[in-house]
């Protein structure tokens, strides 16, 4: 009873790190349809960035910071010069961000070296505390709250207020929005810059939790974040929350009970949805041409 | 000598090349240089079977290397469990083709229907799961470390093995090119065009991507049994997600929808592959040369979309279309001078 616990809260865990991943995502690949692969690449800066500003200041604060700012940075940069060109391609902005992802992922390499980088978790939240048989290992819960408070804070932003509701509206109909007087050119660069900045805040949270980074992981969580935004639906930030955790839990249900096919788990389930529900677990849009 | 008087100046040139690369290693005693040759033939062929999708119908797929991973685990395991023969290198021939035929097909109906990035999405989950099976299923293939194999007298020869891969290029190139060309091949250029429209004059469109997965498959999957034997080893790296961005960088680089540019792009990335290599002994900033890499593939997408070969096309059809033109003006101002006259 206690291992079904303990493993359910740590998948609990991966999820909500990978929810913080897909999150930026939903909202650049499923409210504005940009198809950027480089999102992994921005995770992995997030991840260098913030560890490495961690690390010289020995705040975790300073660390976050440094992940959101150059999160905010990067996107603001992808934007302008390598996205704008190819908005409304598909096909093209695959390409062009997967070479945007390249060159992200090697200039990691110059400056922080192609070895294995430490993280460890600040002082006030390593350990765990044990209640009944129950780990509940303190970083981990952290994660858990900032996942939910970032979840929050997206479906307020987006349903609440009137920045939200111009989003929804340019996605539905850009040229209208435009035609009242709004810069949408202006709002989906802030979008996009607002989910580079989580994908950033993902990648220093993944730090201490998985103890290294290397610049590997800038392709394998990207894909992983295009994965819970598939399983989602695109442009459902409920979905990507609950694509997330079944992808977290059965990760690590598999991890302890079929570690042979653990590393299938997040494909198998991705092809089955695709199969049987294209659009995705909250999808509105079709997939299906 | 008639048959020689249609073959336009573009094939005729293809064909003086493909002599000058038979006969190249009799001629130079170059080993790196053979070598090297074999390599860029190879992944031209897989470059090409990449088009047939991303050039010809407008399908993305990131796990073409799926297909390639099964030919050279084919052929490895073949050898290896028949001994190094070569009636064991046709079994794996057959093999190859009945297996990627199988699975292209099956990965076709299942996920064809979707829009293009999900089926891109698609083909990624399909080949990682090949992947995991390669690593998980350790008797069969040595999961991670992979295996060495010993490959039959004809292809331990670099010079036979060179030919050989010389001739599946020619080959499939003549192949691919009559498919392109043939009725077959428009309805696929139509639908990387326009789909909707195709599917409105009552093709099924379904159907002949399906086709297009197919073909694609099995060539590349004749690509990874070469590949394989030109290493005479395999491991997993020939299923990964890299390598399939890999061919998707070729094919781009050196322009989507002609077949002739997969050749070249396959020989400009090995090159600078090796000649930047060899640059890194010069400053430590080379043995970076992805970024190098990523930065003129992005410049390529934005200001090349057809890629090198399309570009000079492009360029080269203009030009004869104005002389075509000017000697069209010229001749009309002739005969209305005659009737003045």
């Amino acid at each position: 009873m206690e291992t079904i616990a303990n493993i359910t809260i740590n998948g609990l865990a991966t999820g909500m790190l990978i929810f913080l991943l897909a999150a930026g995502l939903t909202l650049i690949f499923g409210l504005m349809d940009v198809l950027n692969f480089a999102h992994g690449a921005l995770f992995l800066w997030g991840a260098y960035a913030g560890i490495w500003a961690y690390t010289t200041t020995g705040s975790f604060l300073a660390g976050i910071l440094a992940a959101l700012v150059i999160g905010m940075v990067l996107g603001y940069l992808l934007e302008r010069f390598i996205i704008k060109p190819v908005y409304g391609n598909h096909i093209q902005q695959l390409l062009i961000t997967l070479g945007a992802m390249l060159v992200l992922s090697e200039v990691v390499k110059v400056f922080w070296g192609p070895n294995i980088l430490q993280a460890q978790a600040p002082l006030w939240l390593q350990g765990s505390w044990e209640i009944g048989g129950l780990y509940l290992i303190k970083y981990r819960l952290f994660i858990i709250a900032v996942g939910l408070i970032v979840f929050l804070g997206l479906l307020f932003l987006l349903n609440r207020t009137k920045i939200g509701l111009i989003v929804r509206a340019g996605v539905m109909d850009k040229e209208m929005v435009q035609s009242l007087g709004i810069n949408i050119r202006k709002v989906f660069l802030f979008v996009f810059m607002l989910g580079a900045a989580m994908a950033g805040l993902a990648g220093v949270l993944f730090g201490p939790y998985s103890g290294v980074i290397y610049a590997e992981i800038g392709l394998e969580y990207g894909i992983l974040a295009f994965i819970v935004v598939v399983i989602g639906g695109m442009g459902s930030v409920l979905g990507s929350m609950v694509a997330a955790i079944i992808v977290g839990l059965l990760g690590a249900y598999a991890g302890y009970y079929a570690p042979d096919i653990a590393l299938a788990v997040n494909f198998l389930i991705m092809l089955a949805v695709l199969i049987f529900k294209p659009s995705g677990i909250m999808g509105m849009k079709e997939a299906v041409r | 000598m008639k048959s020689l008087q249609k073959l336009s100046r573009f094939k005729l040139t293809l064909l003086v090349l493909a002599i000058g690369l038979a006969i190249f290693p009799f001629v130079s005693d170059s080993r790196t240089a053979l070598i090297m040759l074999t390599q860029i033939f190879i992944f031209a062929v897989f470059a090409m079977s990449y088009d047939i999708l991303l050039g010809y119908t407008g399908i993305v797929s990131f796990g073409h290397a799926m297909f390639f991973g099964i030919g050279a685990y084919t052929v490895a395991i073949c050898l290896k469990m028949f001994g190094s023969t070569m009636p064991a290198f046709f079994i794996a021939i057959v093999l190859t083709l009945i297996i990627t035929g199988i699975v292209s097909y099956l990965v076709g109906i299942l996920t064809l229907r979707l829009k293009s990035h999900f089926f891109a999405m698609l083909t990624l989950a399909v080949s990682s799961l090949f992947l995991v099976t390669a690593e998980k299923w350790r008797s069969l293939t040595m999961g991670n470390d992979g295996f060495t194999f010993v490959v039959p007298e004809l292809f331990r020869d670099r010079v036979s093995f060179y030919l050989i891969a010389l001739v599946l290029l020619v080959g499939t190139y003549i192949f691919l090119d009559r498919f392109t060309q043939s009725p077959m091949g428009k309805v696929l250029q139509a639908i990387r065009e326009n789909e909707p429209r195709v599917e409105s004059l009552g093709f099924k469109v379904m159907h002949y991507k399906v086709i297009a997965n197919v073909v694609a498959g099995m060539v590349a999957g004749l690509a990874g049994i070469l590949y394989a034997m030109s290493l005479r080893f395999v491991n997993t790296a020939v299923l990964s997600v890299e390598l399939s961005l890999d061919v998707l960088l070729i094919t781009i680089i050196g322009g989507v929808g002609t077949l002739f540019g997969s050749v070249v792009g396959a020989a400009i990335i090995e090159l600078a592959r090796h000649g930047l290599m060899d640059l890194a002994k010069v400053h430590w900033i080379f043995e970076r040369w992805v970024i190098l890499f990523g930065i003129i593939f992005i410049l390529v997408v934005m200001f090349f979309p057809k890629g090198i070969v399309g570009t000079t096309k492009h360029w080269w059809d203009k030009r004869q279309y104005k002389k075509k033109e000017k000697l069209r003006k010229e001749m009309e101002a002739g005969a209305v001078k005659d009737t003045f006259s």
